[in-house]
């Protein structure tokens, strides 16, 4: 720790891409990471994840600002840095006309692992990652799930503090993605991560941390849980039990409630809007009580929207709905 | 998945990563078409040139002196050569801008070593192949024709067409990692070659220039040869080139991939 004061896995100040003079492709990104962490990176297309995860490597040099490293400036030339990082890009490349076995021998030779290190850490590699039957054959011929296990085990191979894997789940089948989101949660255990995706059920799962991009501005750097919390939630299914002329009463009466924008039956289930300024817990509890008067059982209630998704589409929604307000924030800040 | 947990730590050697990337493009040099069509096009043409003076000398009786005959060789074969390594040399690091900072540079690779470590196999496998063709023409010119040769004058050509070379290639390569396209790279560095090599054949005969080195090299293979020249001419090509690669580092070094 004594040549990282700060401690810090990864630590970006103002950092700023413009490509050209032409095109802002990140704006001003200030973030940290600690280690362990295990970073979400969002954002739609064209935010900038790709351009960050750049510059993070080293790849690209910023326009302005920087990145540091385990307490050090990334630049392109610090092999040193990367030698403690692995990499998955989108869609991983191979050189045309190498097996397995000669790629991750290659790759190991770019980390500079000597014979006597390189030669058992690919052995064990190939095996954990079940490409031991096709160790011989030339990658060319391999499926999306052998290629993204040989893009795993290349990865891994010089033993990173941090791994930055970008879609990791692009183009896997259900039963290779499960096996990929697992093999995230058990690295995380001992290295941290930065995993790109447009699947966020997957960073709901597998990430304790997030950052969502938008445009090329972080519009959100902090824990999953503060996130999700950011969510309006004001959107509830409810399944009933009981006589349908009861429901059909008990629905007419919610309707009748201020705190509900739309309220909908359909056969059993209710659908309620609460409106922005409605307190969910007071407008539920006036449900609740008007359906225990009409005797009518509650079978489920939930909150509808996938919990991550949803609070991510609300940071993005607010903050191209702020429009010119921007400036006068940056104005304000400066 | 199951990631096996290390065992021990892992030793580093810094300058395997630069030994990955030589060895690595020497190979892919070697599979090119380009090099097979260069060595294809360089081996035929010597063969028949060789065949034709050898049947002449021999069956006619005409006189053919190896160093006339070779000289010619190592001339024509050059000035033909040139476009095939061009395109060999000025394609080495823009062809592969597509996967080369995913697969290599997002590695424990600097952005120096790969530079040096692409140049230097281009350097080593043009100048290499050239030697080893030159040499089989120089013994089949020793053997089957009349022999005029001198054993240094020998060594002073083909140094002397070495270092031409090693000008071609190490613009060649500075090219490939400056320009933006590949093809962009091909064409100027075209048109400087041959347009300078043109331009120089104008000046006087004091001023150094490729043809006429080329067009010198009977009198050189017979021995007549000048050390100074030599060292005049390795001067020019090393600073050139080491000029060439310089710009071309800093340049590669400091841009997006």
């Amino acid at each position: 720790m004594a040549d990282n004061p700060s401690g810090l896995v990864i630590e970006t100040y103002k950092l700023t891409k413009i490509y050209q003079n032409r095109q802002i492709a990140l704006n001003d990104v200030t973030l940290s990471i600690e280690p362990g962490s295990v970073l979400g990176l969002l954002g739609p297309n064209g935010a900038g994840k790709t351009t960050f995860l750049r510059l993070v490597l080293g790849l690209h040099r910023p326009t302005a600002g920087w990145v540091k490293l385990f307490g050090k400036t990334m630049s392109p030339n610090a092999a040193d840095l990367r030698r403690r990082m692995g990499y998955i890009p989108t869609n991983p490349q191979f050189p045309a006309g190498m097996t397995p076995i000669t790629y991750l021998d290659y790759v190991a030779r770019l980390f500079g692992l000597t014979s006597d290190s390189r030669k058992p850490r690919l052995a064990s590699l190939i095996r954990a990652v079940d490409l031991l039957p096709v160790s011989g054959e030339p990658i060319a011929g391999f499926s999306n799930g052998m290629t993204s296990r040989l893009a795993v085990a290349a990865s891994l191979i010089n033993e990173p503090d941090l791994l930055i894997w970008d879609e990791p789940t692009h183009g896997l089948d259900p039963e290779a993605r499960r096996s990929m989101l697992e093999l995230i949660k058990r690295l995380s255990r001992e290295k941290s991560l930065i995993v790109s995706s447009h699947n966020l059920s997957d960073v709901d799962e597998v990430c304790n941390h997030a950052a969502v991009l938008s445009r090329g501005q972080l519009i959100y750097n902090g824990s999953l849980q503060d996130l999700k919390g950011r969510m309006r939630r004001n959107h509830y299914e409810l399944d009933l039990e009981g006589d349908q002329k009861a429901i059909t009463k008990a629905t007419a009466a919610i309707k009748n409630m201020t705190e509900f924008k739309t309220v909908s039956l359909k056969q059993r289930r209710l659908e309620l809007r609460l409106n922005d300024d409605s307190t969910n817990t007071s407008a539920l509890a006036n449900v609740f009580m008007t359906l225990a008067d009409s005797k009518v059982t509650l079978v489920s209630i939930r909150s509808v929207g996938q919990q991550t998704e949803q609070a991510f589409l609300d940071l993005v929604e607010k903050e191209e709905s702020r429009g010119f307000a921007r400036a006068y924030q940056v104005e304000e800040a400066a | 998945m199951d990631i096996p947990a290390p065992v021990k730590a892992l030793k580093i050697n810094r300058w395997l990563p630069y030994l990955a990337v030589l060895q690595s493009d020497m190979r892919q040099t070697q599979r090119s078409w380009v090099y097979r069509l260069w060595v294809m096009a360089s081996v035929l043409s010597a063969v028949g040139y060789l065949l034709y003076h050898v049947g002449v000398y021999q069956k006619a009786g005409m006189v053919q002196l190896a160093s006339t005959v070779l000289s010619d060789l190592l001339l024509w074969t050059v000035l033909g050569s040139v476009t095939l390594i061009i395109v060999l040399t000025a394609s080495c690091i823009s062809a592969e801008r597509g996967t080369v900072a995913d697969s290599v540079l997002s590695r424990g690779i600097s952005r120096y070593q790969y530079f040096m470590a692409k140049w230097h196999a281009r350097l080593i496998t043009v100048i290499g192949t050239f030697l080893v063709l030159g040499g089989g023409a120089l013994a089949c010119s020793y053997f089957f024709l009349q022999e005029d040769l001198s054993l240094m004058g020998s060594i002073v050509a083909m140094l002397t067409v070495a270092l031409l070379l090693m000008m071609v290639i190490s613009l060649g390569v500075t090219f490939s990692a400056v320009a933006s396209s590949t093809l962009v790279g091909i064409t100027f560095l075209w048109l400087l070659v041959y347009g300078v090599g043109f331009l120089l054949t104008l000046l006087p005969a004091r001023f150094p220039s490729p043809y006429r080195m080329l067009t010198n090299l009977p009198h050189v293979l017979r021995g007549d040869y000048s050390l100074h020249d030599l060292g005049q001419l390795a001067t020019y090509s090393g600073v050139l080139s080491i000029g060439a690669a310089l710009v071309g580092l800093i340049i590669f070094s400091r841009r997006d991939v």
